[in-house]
């Protein structure tokens, strides 16, 4: 009994002292302990230096046409697990769709001045419909400055069906286009690169590719000319694909802009990561392309929770379409963020965000 | 379950009698005496053995991306497994096998009574999730609890199934968290004298009740901002907001989640101390919650720390790795990786050890526990890819690991629980 009694007090004090203790330091948020136990974050800032100004045409932002569609397609296959180049895609019927097909695409069109006076063109992403990526191409422009060998860089953001597997349309018109892909491409895409076809998700490549393919770290920032850099995030995202990278320049007098394809790795998560490692980072003027926010026009707290932290990095220009998604930049416009319009071509369905055919200068 | 020493050893029986009191009630597991068939480690490797295998089977036909019903969405599949283990807990622990009788659960072959209680634990899941939730409650009162309801009024099908897979799901979580404590720290006082099924059904609408509230409480306002508009006038705003800095009920979810391992933890491999101790009902059971309530908020804010040191503090809106309410959820996932080698040991490995006291004992298991939740946190994220058919990496906003293991666990209960852990134990004849 004696002993009991012992045990039990002891057992009582010790619990309730570790818990005081513990409960005092900790609180509940789950940055406050961190706080007292780790030293201040070091910053590791790489200088990209300059370029004078930029231009972000948007080629193709809409990606698919009936959203219901491609989430029945998802949820048909087995869900956003499945890997994209199982899943039967629905590609006619579709009223929505381009010539009844639900595919579109996503790409975008950059030109930087350098402050040498010469001009670096960008092609970002290749689409996913190569009939609808094609009209988009030659309508401006970009199939004839493939095929005169005038685009310097053809970046793919990630392996998603909606960026990469419309590359017909660029290697078309230039099969030799040197071609720069994040790290955590899977074996299919670099096999369809080559010119393999995966029939069951309706995608082919009958314009085998022949320039180099640069495969992009992720450990480090990657410089791409003065005043443009690539990073590349490491993740698993929707329909089995590892990986995205975006682009990081510095403008002269504004400050840092960020150009995406999708951004999975979400945008608060690239600023941060912008702040830490790239010189000037604290400044972010603009970001533009695809901010995955509400691509299916879904929702979930957690995307409040980014509008709301948004307002608090002073951005200038917020130039989002594609999988940024409707319901999110409705929020952002009653969050008084400034967001660029668009004029609603080319099938963009909305002027709320920058569509097809338009153009974001900084 | 928590006096039971499965090696049959008396010496050790006595022992752990002598430092607590009686309880006041035994449900038919704890007093159900089993036999060895096999010796150690052969029998605990056999049953570890048979119940990954069985998991796999089922995770295959379920929940598998590449499978069968690919139920694994994940939210979807995810609702089927919680609600399989708080059925699972009802039909064992409050309401002791009603309606079948100890002497019939005795004398029948683990091969015969198994599939009938897993047959009753499956028609009971589907008729809560299907009538209860997605035909009653959805079609009378709150369309969020149901897949065909809110697809009805205009959200996509996809998501309709995944936000009414959270929200019933999350009814069973706080359940299988709320359930267990009554018959394990209150010693189903003060019903204790009831007999079956009017104590089941007691401490069923009690703790069901209790779960109401906390489900409001603490998830409710998680749909005020899941869709838009925001429901303002229909729920709450998120008022963890301030302290959490997120809207998510995934703050509440990793907590809640660590209260439930917390119960299994204290269940299993601690023996109920240290609150068994205390001499008297209702003080014993107060204490257990409150040890429950302190255990889980250890957890909570001990893994919230451990990745904030592996990976820096999250931060506001961010996504994957740093959103806060990721962290959450991700304590809570850790947590449950925490339970599953301590029912290994519990289970198939006879709670080893008991040859010392009780503090050195409980202390090793708790060891050996910590270790094996490091080995298996390792393990999982290096071959769960091939094997479940998930993707690699910690982020993935379409993948839990909570649901591959609670789905295990699942099995493992089916097969202690319901099958006497057959065929490396079997009920002692001479009874
Ligand atoms: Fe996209
Ligand atoms: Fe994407």
């Amino acid at each position: 009994m004696a002993e009991d009694f012992s045990r039990r007090s002891f057992i009582k004090g010790a619990s309730l002292g570790v818990a005081a203790g513990y409960f005092a330091a900790a609180g509940l948020s789950s940055t406050a302990l961190y706080k007292q136990v780790m030293p201040a974050e070091k910053l590791n800032q790489t200088d990209i230096g300059e370029v004078k100004a930029l231009r972000m045409k948007v080629i193709s932002e809409t990606s698919w046409y009936d959203n219901n569609v491609l989430l029945n397609d998802l949820k048909g296959a087995g869900g956003l697990l499945v890997n994209q180049y199982t899943i039967p895609w629905t590609s006619n019927g579709v009223a929505a769709g381009y010539n009844g097909n639900n595919a579109g695409g996503f790409a975008t069109y950059i030109e930087a001045d350098l402050m040498d006076g010469s001009t670096k063109r960008i092609l970002l992403d290749t689409g996913w419909n190569p009939a609808w990526m094609e009209k988009r191409f030659i309508e401006e422009g970009v199939a004839e400055k493939l095929a005169k060998k005038q685009i310097d860089y053809w970046i793919i953001s990630h392996e998603h069906f909606d960026h990469y597997w419309g590359l017909e349309a660029t290697l078309k018109y230039n099969p030799n286009q040197d071609v720069y892909v994040p790290k955590g491409f899977y074996t299919e895409g670099f096999d369809l690169l080559k010119g393999k076809a995966f029939p069951k998700a309706q995608v082919k490549n009958d314009f085998p590719h022949k320039g180099k393919v640069h495969v992009m770290d992720s450990s480090k920032v990657n410089p791409l000319f003065p005043g443009a850099a690539l990073m590349t995030f490491d993740m698993p995202i929707i329909c089995r694909v590892f990986g995205e990278q975006a682009f990081v320049f510095n403008v002269k007098d504004k400050g840092i802009v960020l150009v995406t394809g999708c951004c999975h790795m979400g945008i608060i998560t690239y600023m941060e990561t912008v702040r830490k490692k790239i010189k000037g980072g604290e400044k972010i003027y603009a970001v533009q392309g695809g901010l995955h926010i509400s691509p299916f026009e879904d929702w979930d707290p957690q995307y409040d929770d980014l509008i709301l932290a948004l307002n608090k990095y002073g951005i200038q220009k917020i130039g989002a379409n594609h999988c940024t998604g409707f319901i999110a930049v409705e929020k952002m416009i009653s969050a008084k963020l400034p967001v660029v319009t668009g004029t609603k071509r080319n099938m963009t369905k909305r002027d709320i965000y920058l569509g097809n055919g338009d153009t974001l200068a900084v | 379950m928590t006096t039971k020493t499965y090696d049959g050893s008396a010496a050790t029986q006595e022992m752990e009698t002598e430092h607590h009191y009686e309880e006041l009630d035994k449900i038919w597991l704890e007093e159900r005496s089993l036999t060895n068939s096999l010796a150690q480690p052969l029998r605990g490797l056999l049953g570890f053995f048979l119940s990954f295998g069985f998991f796999m089977a089922l995770w295959y036909v379920t929940m598998d991306p590449r499978g069968i019903l690919q139920w694994y969405t994940p939210m979807y599949g995810y609702m089927y497994i919680r609600w399989l283990l708080i059925v699972a807990i009802w039909q064992a622990y409050i309401f002791n096998f009603w309606p079948f009788k100890q002497k019939w659960m005795e004398e029948t072959h683990p091969l015969v009574k198994g599939p009938i209680m897993i047959g009753i634990n499956w028609a009971i899941t589907g008729a809560i999730i299907w009538i209860g939730f997605f035909w009653l409650i959805g079609k009378y009162s709150i369309p969020y609890f149901s897949w065909p309801e809110l697809h009805k009024v205009g959200m996509t099908d996809f998501f309709a199934r995944e936000y009414a897979g959270l929200a019933v799901l999350m009814v069973a979580a706080i359940a299988s968290w709320l359930a267990p404590i009554w018959p394990m720290a209150f010693e189903n006082y003060p019903w204790h004298k009831l007999t079956q099924p009017a104590k089941g059904f007691t401490v069923l609408s009690l703790t069901s009740l209790l779960t109401i509230f906390v489900y409001f409480i603490f998830m409710h306002p998680h749909y005020m901002v899941l869709f838009y508009p925001w429901q303002k006038f229909a729920a709450a705003m998120p008022w963890w907001y301030e302290s959490a800095k997120t809207l998510s009920g995934n703050y509440n979810v990793g907590w809640i989640m660590c209260g439930t391992i917390a119960v299994w933890l204290i269940e299993t491999i601690w023996e109920r101390y240290p609150f068994r101790l205390i001499k008297s009902q209702p003080w014993r059971g107060l204490a257990g919650f409150a040890w429950v309530l302190f255990v889980a908020l250890i957890m909570f804010n001990t893994f919230n720390l451990m990745q904030d040191l592996a990976w820096g503090p999250a931060y506001e809106g961010g996504k994957r790795l740093y959103a806060p309410d990721w962290r959450y959820l991700h304590s809570g996932e850790l947590a449950v990786m925490m339970l599953l080698p301590a029912l290994v040991l519990y289970f198939y490995f006879d709670n080893w050890p008991k040859k010392f006291s009780t503090e050195v004992n409980l202390a090793i298991r708790t060891i050996i526990v910590v270790v094996g939740t490091f080995a298996f946190n390792f393990i999982y994220y290096q071959i769960s890819p091939p094997l479940l058919g998930t993707q690699p990496g910690y982020s993935h906003p379409q993948q839990f690991p909570m649901a591959p293991v609670i789905l295990w666990i699942v099995i493992m209960l089916y097969h202690n629980w319901f099958m006497d852990g057959w065929p490396g134990k079997r009920i002692k004849k001479d009874k």
